[in-house]
This record gives C-alpha cells, sequence and structure tokens, in this order.
C-alpha cells in the first residue's frame, strides 16, 4: 500500500555529532617528501641563477628569502590542515570534510555514485597510502577525492561503496 | 507508417552528399590554417599571375571537397536492429557506431530548404553520455525518422513504469509571431559583441568625423560657412544611428532565421519545439531528463518583460553543450510559470520562477562585504600604492572604484534570493538583469556547505548543489538553514527510487 508519512524536519539525521575518521597518519610524511622533491628542483635552479652575471647577490638572496619562506609554510602547513580533513561513512552517503581557513562539508549519497577509483603515486606506495576517487554525474573533475588513506582503508571503502551503489541501483 | 525495416545495411539519399559537403566546410572553417596551409603552399609554388592561380585554387577546392563528400556518402551506412542503430561511416579511418535506443534520449532533426522540397530531414541522436560519439542520420526521409521517433518511444514505454499522467492535448503550447523575432533579434547578446567588435572601427569614423569637422571650423573662421560643430555632431550621431539600426536588422534577421513560426508543444511526455525559416529545426526533450530549469533576462529583455527560458539536461562534456540545452527563446513570466508547472507536475512546479514573485527570502547582507573588500577596495589600494610615484594624488580616482562596486553589490544583493518547497528549489541571482534557478531536489547529485573565516564569525555559509547539468549555488544563508536544507535534500535524494536522469 502507498504511504506518504509526514516528515518531521527535525529528525532528521544532522550532521553535528559525527565521528570523523582521520585520514592515515604517514600522509603528512608523504606529502612533505612530494614537497621536498619539487623544492630541490627550484632550489637547484636558484643555485644555477646566481651564476649568472647580470643578478646582484642582493637580488639573488631576495630570491632565495621568498623561496625559504614559501617553502617553510608548505611544509608546516599539513600539521594544520591534515587533522582538519576526515571523512564518515554513513549508511546512504559519505561525508567528506575540509580546509583550515574556507572550510567545507561535501556530502555524497551512495545512489548517486558513478563509479570508484582508487590510485596510488609513487610517493603513495612508498607510504602505502592510496587515493580514494568518487565520481558522479555532477561536475566533471573527479566528484569526491580523499588523498592520504590507508591501502587497505581505500581498498575497503572502495569495495563498501560499490557495494551500497550497486545496492541502491537494484533496489531502484 | 512504415516501421524501420531491420537487418539490411542502407545507404541515405543521394542529397546526404549535401551534409557531408557542409560538414566538410564545417571542418575547413574550424581548423582554417591547418587545412588551408597546403593549398596555399600550392599557390606560392605554382607559376603564374593570381588570378590563375585562384583560379586553380578554387577548382582544386572544389574538387576535394566534393570527392570527398562523395566518398563519405558512399562509406556511411546505416542499420536498424532489434535494440540498437548501427552506422558505419569514415573514408580511410573507418567507424562504427552501435547506438543503443535505450541510451538515446532525444532524436532531434533539421531541415534545410532543399530537404523540405524532398520531404528529407536530418536525424540527430541525443545520447546520454559519452560525448563524441553522438550519430548523424543526414537525408533520410521524414517518415522514417517518425517511426525511429515512436519506436525508440514506445520502447521506453514498455521498460519503464512511469506514473501516468494524463497531459494536456497535443496543442501548440507556445508560438512565436513576428513581434517575438523583433524581440529576439533586439535581446540577441551577439549583436552587442558585435558591436564591441565594429566599436574600433567606428572610433575611426569618429576621426574622419573630427577632420570634417576641424576643416568646417576653419571654413567657418574664413566667414564662407557659418555652421560648423552642430554638423559634426549629427554626422556622428547619424552613422551612430544607423550603425546600431543595421545591427538591429541584422539581429532580428538572425532570429527569425532560427525561430520562424516556433512552435512548442508536449508529445506525451516529450517537450517539442520546431521553427526555422531556411532550415527548420526540430529538437525534443524528455521531460523526465529536466535537470534544472532557468529564466534569464537582460537589460534589453527587462524593458521587454520577456525572459528566456531554458532547460538543461545532463552533460557529458563540453561537447555538444546546445543539444543538451532545451530553449524557449521569448516567454512571458506568467506564461513561464505556467509551462513549469506543466513540465514538473504532478511532482513540483508550483513554486514560481518569476524574479519579482514575493516568495524569494533574501540572502544575508554580509555578502556585500567580502565583495567590496576583495573587488573593490583591495584592487583600489594596490593601483593607488603602485601608481603614486606615477600619477601622484590623482592617482585618488581609484577610490572611486570602490564605491562603483559597492553599488553593484548592493543591487546584485538585492537581486539574489532563494524560495524552495518540499520538492524543489528556486534561486534567484542578477547584476544587471535577472536569472532564477530551479531543481527537484531529488536529482541532486552531491551537496557542499562551505564557509570562510568571515561567514564562520556571522554563523553563515554557502550551499552548493551538483547537478548533472551543473551546480547551483546559495551564498551567504544562516549556517543552521544551510544546514537543515542539507539534510533534507540528502533525505530526500536518499529516499528516492525514481531515476535522476
Amino acid at each position: 500500500m502507498f504511504q506518504n508519512p509526514e516528515i518531521a524536519l527535525d529528525s532528521l539525521p544532522g550532521m553535528q555529532d559525527l565521528d570523523w575518521h582521520k585520514l592515515h597518519p604517514n600522509y603528512a610524511s608523504s606529502m612533505r617528501l612530494q614537497l621536498l622533491v619539487v623544492f630541490l628542483g627550484i632550489g637547484v635552479a636558484l643555485a644555477a641563477l646566481s651564476f649568472v652575471p647580470d643578478i646582484s647577490p642582493r637580488e639573488a638572496g631576495g630570491f632565495w628569502a621568498l623561496f625559504l619562506t614559501g617553502a617553510a609554510v608548505l611544509l608546516i602547513w599539513p600539521t594544520f590542515s591534515i587533522p582538519r580533513r576526515g571523512y564518515v561513512l554513513r549508511d546512504r552517503d559519505i561525508v567528506f570534510r575540509s580546509g583550515v581557513i574556507w572550510r567545507s562539508i561535501t556530502a555524497v549519497p551512495f545512489n548517486r555514485i558513478q563509479h570508484v577509483e582508487t590510485s596510488s603515486t609513487p610517493f603513495d606506495r612508498r607510504y602505502g597510502l592510496a587515493t580514494l576517487q568518487l565520481f558522479t554525474a555532477g561536475g566533471s573533475s573527479g566528484d569526491l577525492k580523499i588523498d592520504g588513506l590507508g591501502n587497505d582503508t581505500a581498498e575497503q571503502l572502495r569495495a563498501f561503496i560499490l557495494d551500497k551503489a550497486g545496492a541502491t541501483v537494484e533496489s531502484a | 507508417m512504415k516501421a524501420p525495416e531491420t537487418g539490411a545495411w542502407r545507404r541515405t539519399s543521394p542529397f546526404a552528399i549535401l551534409f557531408f559537403m557542409a560538414r566538410i566546410l564545417r571542418l575547413i572553417a574550424r581548423n582554417a590554417w591547418q587545412s588551408l596551409a597546403p593549398l596555399f603552399a600550392l599557390l606560392v609554388a605554382y607559376q603564374g599571375d593570381l588570378v590563375s592561380k585562384l583560379k586553380l585554387g578554387g577548382v582544386i577546392f572544389a574538387v576535394a571537397t566534393t570527392t570527398l563528400a562523395l566518398l563519405s556518402y558512399w562509406f556511411f551506412r546505416y542499420r536498424v536492429g532489434d535494440r540498437s542503430i548501427l552506422i558505419r561511416q569514415g573514408v580511410i579511418k573507418k567507424k562504427q557506431l552501435d547506438i543503443q535506443f535505450d541510451r538515446i534520449q532525444g532524436i532531434n532533426t533539421q531541415q534545410n530548404p532543399v530537404y523540405r522540397l524532398l520531404g528529407l530531414v536530418t536525424v540527430s541522436f541525443d545520447t546520454a553520455g559519452s560525448a563524441g560519439s553522438e550519430g548523424n542520420l543526414p537525408a533520410v526521409s521524414h517518415a522514417f525518422a517518425g517511426s525511429l521517433r515512436a519506436r525508440i518511444g514506445n520502447r521506453r514505454a514498455a521498460t519503464s513504469d512511469d506514473t501516468a499522467v494524463d497531459y494536456a492535448a497535443p496543442d501548440a503550447l507556445l508560438r512565436l509571431d513576428w513581434r517575438d523575432m523583433v524581440r529576439i533579434g533586439l535581446a540577441d547578446r551577439r549583436a552587442l559583441i558585435l558591436f564591441a567588435v565594429l566599436g574600433p572601427l567606428f572610433e575611426r569614423l569618429g576621426d574622419n568625423a573630427d577632420e570634417v569637422i576641424t576643416n568646417y571650423v576653419e571654413r567657418a573662421a574664413d566667414g564662407a560657412f557659418q555652421f560648423g560643430v552642430a554638423s559634426g555632431v549629427l554626422i556622428v550621431a547619424a552613422a551612430l544611428s544607423s550603425l546600431i539600426l543595421l545591427l538591429a536588422v541584422i539581429s532580428i534577421a538572425a532570429a527569425l532565421l532560427r525561430y520562424h513560426r516556433f512552435e512548442l508543444w508536449l508529445d506525451g511526455s516529450t517537450l517539442r519545439s520546431r521553427g526555422g525559416l531556411l532550415t527548420r529545426h526540430e529538437h525534443a526533450m524528455d521531460l523526465s531528463k529536466i535537470q534544472t530549469l532557468r529564466l534569464e533576462q537582460g537589460i534589453v529583455q527587462r524593458l521587454q518583460k520577456r525572459f528566456r527560458m531554458t532547460a538543461r539536461q545532463a552533460m557529458a562534456s563540453g561537447k555538444n553543450r546546445r543539444q543538451k540545452i532545451f530553449t524557449i527563446p521569448v516567454v512571458t513570466a506568467e506564461r513561464a510559470d505556467h509551462l513549469r508547472l506543466l513540465f514538473l507536475q504532478p511532482e513540483a512546479g508550483r513554486l514560481s520562477q518569476d524574479p519579482a514573485a514575493g516568495t524569494f527570502m533574501p540572502v544575508s547582507p554580509c555578502i556585500m562585504r567580502s565583495r567590496v573588500l576583495y573587488l573593490g577596495l583591495l584592487p583600489a589600494l594596490l593601483c593607488i600604492i603602485g601608481l603614486w610615484m606615477s600619477l601622484g594624488p590623482s592617482s585618488l580616482l581609484f577610490l572611486l572604484w570602490p564605491v562603483a562596486v559597492a553599488a553593484g553589490a548592493y543591487r546584485s544583493w538585492k537581486r539574489a534570493g532563494y524560495a524552495y518547497d518540499d520538492d524543489e528549489i528556486v534561486r534567484r541571482s542578477g547584476w544587471l538583469g535577472h536569472r532564477t534557478v530551479s531543481l527537484l531536489f531529488r536529482k541532486v547529485q552531491r551537496v557542499t556547505i562551505s564557509q570562510s573565516p568571515y561567514q564562520r564569525r556571522k554563523r553563515l555559509a554557502s550551499l552548493r548543489m551538483y547537478m548533472a547539468s551543473g551546480s547551483v549555488r546559495i551564498p551567504y544563508i544562516k549556517h543552521a538553514t544551510a544546514e537543515r536544507l542539507r539534510d533534507y535534500i540528502l533525505y530526500k535524494v536518499e529516499s528516492s527510487h525514481r531515476p535522476w536522469y
């Protein structure tokens, strides 16, 4: 029989007291290692620059100062940003939060997920990490991307979400 | 009506050569540099005078495109199967397309004047996803297109158990007459762009006018002529108004070409339109595929009290965008509300999408602060600091910029708003014009709430709803409201068993 009970808005599940899962503890190290490789490249370029006769030592010093401060900030930043990131699996959706200064919370219902992808860069593999990407029909860039998950966690999540997404398709 | 034959591979009518010709020419126009380079090289290498060179080039060009069109026609074959339509094409690189009937969202047709005389149409299939593999069937008979359409319609009716809705009889919901053509033409933004392109040219004209004026002034000083500046101004004004008139005429002609005798009607649960002076365009969209409905109004349309209404369906990517947007070029607000009720019934459609409707709730005025700060004050201060050395105190004139930005920010705050009921939400925005977008909660793909530090202090947030046709953002609403809306949207999405596509 068709039923259409009224929904009390206050009784809808909210997100006030969610238990956020943290990312893998190795994630910060992996991020820093990646940054260091990039910085090494820039450092070599800067060192080469100081051999150019037209550039005064003062200018070169300015470049170095700018570079080193930038590098220091970027290396320290994960300490603040990573604890802010987290995800929660609920029965019917996955919620992801991020951002230190500009904060955002994204929720993706399982019955809108089209496919799930896990990937890992060489840096990720060194630290046993993986990235989970969820794709919906909304938008072209990977719709929800969770970096820095443990390999096993990413795999578990992938299987769980695929299972959930498939189940909702069948019941529909 | 004869059902399309199944099984046999068939060629389309030889008049399809016209279609292939047009396609080749379009391709050449799009890659003008690469495709014309060999021809150019040949012209340079070949000895002789310019005229005969051009003649030779023209002949080679014509022969090459005709041959290519002939070959494309010859190698283009199609077969209608039980579940799909197969298309084989390609002269050198063979390509086979298998378009499943299930995936076809709509069948659009185009008819140029030659085809109309012969009763032929070019069919294009609108498929879900996979951009770039959309197929065309050039120059098939009208009856064939109709039977294909019926066939796909039947299939869909057979496979989905849509709750039967009794739609109105297939009378036209909307017909556009010549006055509407004038309205469309005048409101066309492309005319403005053309004006911007022609602007520099016009400046030239102004320079010439200056010369004329100084000429007259000199003669006036001689005492021979008594009129001077006045006639110069007149010349400029006449040139300007004739240019504007010309643009308006071109633009109205374009509207007539595209939308002459535009008709809109509902065919079961499919929205269809037809129109065009030389080439008749027929466009179809399934009502259940609509993701967002938009009502837009520019400055000119505001004076006309008319809107442009578009229905968008899911897009795979930027390709083939135009086909995925169903356009009603000119419509009044009341008519638009009536139409949306028809489109969305029985589920939704009760909200008004008229920007003047009293149902819209305002967003927080705090939205103005960041705009004035980052778009107004910050650039102005940077300019003043940067240019103080060279401009001196006159660089303080940059302070007028934040004032202008503030005025604009106030205007767009006044126009921002949102309204919702149990099933849908309408967002209103605009700065010069008006725009309202509506969507069904259950078709949302994902939701994001974001907060800047300032918004956090003020307990505000922005809510973004991602649809398969793009995202809709409601900025600067109360954080609690945003959360409540999000939770409600998630509930609607997660408890819905109806397909969103």
